[in-house]
């Protein structure tokens, strides 16, 4: 018996129903990329996203160190974005900045926080920290970033995520 | 002195209990200044402690949160995991959060000048020295210790040493301002206590005042009692005395046969007679008197009418008048309702006012005696009136307020000779209320006085019992 397991949203985004039947197409929820409010950036294009995420560009266009903040692993945000951001999984990505950072190619590895409020939190602290929330965790601590000029309730956003149905 | 005495002589007549209620309102203003007095200095002591005490506790703890502000800062510095140092900057900011709420109520509750620099001043270090904590916790969160200690020695530290020094010179005003209600705390407290041994002294010498007039009061009325009753009986003896003498000197003629013919014995009977039925009429006066003592004692009421009282006191006091040589007139209205009293006690009533008016009639040797009655006016009852007039000396109007005491007699007719024993118009009035009536005076001094016995209507043929108590006599002066 498959169980509906959606995080309430208050903005609306990510609501959906409990399926009447397993194998049925899952909705899809918007994954928002959010950055410290004091931040001048305010539009990034995917692929300076993608290069953010894989932690080759390390610094912002005002000098300040980029910090990723990323969710644990497992967690169905983090997943989405290693699809769609990295065109990763798990391993790969973990490959990729543990030979990095031996490397240095990479100078810091990303922070691993354990819920959405921490990442929040985080990114509120640090201004030049970027991470990602789904919209229902959003609030004003935070500002969202345009993804290819784009922001998640427009047309042909990307960055999507599956809302996992759990057995 | 004698001022005093008569004061108190008046007080003690009117009664003591005045006297003591006068005590006791003063007593009560004076618990009730005690107690404004004590409230004032509680008010104080409670304005002292939240200004003071709470001060210094509001400082304490904001010294406190400013070091809790610094040292979670700093313990983010002690691990690596980043949702550790995120739960740590969220202490340091609630810290933060409090110290900034802290310093606004400095601010606002800030009197003087120094006080407001000083707040001001705190106000500005602070957000400085937060400046430098959001970069040293960005830092430690980024993962980069050693730019975040870097940041801190070179910034951090000497910020909150600014910090530290403001809230020590806040601490240090607070003490002054604690120190100088604590002062002015003590001055209240000592002044209080002066007030309330003031206070006390004064109730003291008042309550003793009060005591020592209460009982000067009674004794100098015991003493005036005892003067009257001397008095009394040295007119009683001295009225017991003449007759006595007289019966005596007769009786010592007769038994040493002096008396030779019966011309001489009749005469010397009737000497005997007169002044024997004189010693009875004193000691009947004087039984009766003691009789009326007695105010629960109830009179029987029947209606009178006014010919038959005053056929019965003219037989009663026609001798007496004869032999003064009085003549006694009669004005009595036609017509008259009957009265509600008692025959003889009106008889005695009306023979004493009459007696009166034989003793101090003066020359002019008349009596004149009234009858009349007023119609019932509104709340008013009707009434008899019968009222006993000479032509004597008449009564000082400082007397008269006295004539129906007990016992009384004028200086005046002590220095005239005119004996007495001054219980004639006190039982006449005291007859008059036992029957709901009344007896009221008018007098003018060298021109006479007229005594007035009121008595009520007879509304019916029913005998009434009335309570001795009857209504108060009235006195006036013309």
């Amino acid at each position: 018996m498959s169980i509906l397991l959606l995080q309430e949203s208050s903005a609306g985004y990510g609501r959906a129903v409990a399926p009447p039947f397993a194998d049925q197409v899952n909705p899809t929820e918007p994954l928002v990329i959010v950055v410290n409010r004091s931040n001048p950036i305010n539009d990034l294009s995917f692929e300076e996203l993608r290069r953010i995420f894989l932690g080759t560009r390390s610094h912002w266009p005002n000098g300040r160190r980029i910090t990723l903040v990323m969710r644990e692993p497992g967690e169905p945000e983090r997943k989405t974005v290693l699809h769609d951001i990295c065109a990763m999984n798990e391993d790969q990505f973990k490959t990729h900045f543990v030979h990095g950072l031996f490397t240095g190619e990479i100078l810091v590895s990303p922070k691993i926080l354990a819920s959405p409020m921490g990442v929040r939190k985080f990114i509120f602290n640090v201004p030049g920290a970027i991470g990602y929330l789904r919209v229902g965790d959003l609030d004003d601590s935070v500002k969202v970033v345009r993804i290819d000029e784009l922001l998640p309730d427009d047309k042909g956003y990307k960055l999507r995520m599956q809302v996992q149905l759990a057995n | 002195m004698p001022f005093v005495d008569r004061l108190l002589t008046a007080a003690s007549r009117h009664n003591a209990v005045l006297l003591l209620f006068v005590v006791c309102c003063g007593v009560t203003i004076i618990g009730a200044l005690v107690i404004r007095d004590m409230q004032h200095a509680n008010t104080e002591a409670q304005k002292m402690y939240k200004s003071s005490v709470n001060g210094l506790q509001e400082i304490g703890e904001l010294q406190y949160d400013a070091q809790e502000t610094r040292r979670t800062t700093l313990y983010a510095l002690t691990t690596t995991d980043s949702n550790l140092q995120v739960e740590y900057a969220d202490q340091t900011r609630d810290a933060d959060r409090r110290v900034r709420n802290g310093i606004a109520e400095y601010g606002r509750q800030a009197k003087g000048p120094e006080e407001l620099a000083i707040a001001d001043r705190l106000s500005r270090d602070w957000t400085a020295y937060l400046g430098v904590r959001d970069e040293v916790l960005a830092s430690i969160l980024e993962g980069s210790t050693s730019e975040a200690v870097s940041l801190d020695l070179a910034g951090g530290v000497p910020a909150f040493e600014r910090v530290r020094q403001d809230l020590n010179e806040v601490k240090r005003l607070y003490g002054e301002v604690a120190s100088r209600e604590q002062a002015s705390l003590a001055e209240s407290s000592r002044r209080s206590s002066s007030r309330m041994v003031g206070i006390l002294s004064f109730t003291f010498l008042l309550s003793a005042a009060a005591i020592w007039a209460i009982q000067r009061s009674q004794m100098l009325g015991r003493m005036h009692l005892a003067n009257l009753q001397m008095e009394f009986v040295a007119s009683v003896s001295h009225e017991l005395r003449t007759p006595l003498a007289v019966i005596r000197s007769a009786a010592d003629n007769i038994a040493d046969g002096l008396v030779k013919n019966m011309d001489g014995l009749f005469r010397y009977g009737a000497i005997l007679q007169h002044q024997s039925r004189s010693m009875g009429e004193l000691v009947d006066q004087i039984l009766l008197f003691a009789s009326t003592e007695d105010r629960n004692k109830r009179v029987s009421l029947r209606p009178l009418a006014v010919e038959q009282i005053v056929e019965t006191v003219l037989a009663d006091t026609e001798g007496l008048v004869r032999d003064a040589g009085f003549t006694l007139d009669l004005d009595i209205e036609p017509g008259l309702p009957p009265a509600l009293g008692d025959l003889p006690g009106i008889t005695q009533c009306l023979r004493n006012l009459i007696g009166n008016a034989v003793k101090y009639g003066g020359a002019d040797r008349r009596i004149l005696l009234r009858a009349g009655a007023s119609i019932t006016k509104g709340n008013l009852p009707g009434e008899l009136r019968i009222s006993i007039t000479d032509r004597g000396i008449g009564i000082d109007s400082s007397e008269i307020v006295h004539i129906f005491d007990p016992f009384y007699r004028s200086p005046r007719v002590h220095a005239s000779q005119i004996h007495g024993t001054g219980l004639g118009l006190a039982l006449a009035k005291r007859i008059a209320e036992s029957m709901g009536g009344s007896l009221t005076v008018i007098s003018q001094i060298s021109a006479g006085s007229t005594f007035t016995l009121h008595l009520q209507i007879a509304q019916g043929d029913d005998i009434h019992i009335a309570a001795s108590e009857g209504r108060q006599s009235k006195m006036s002066l013309t």
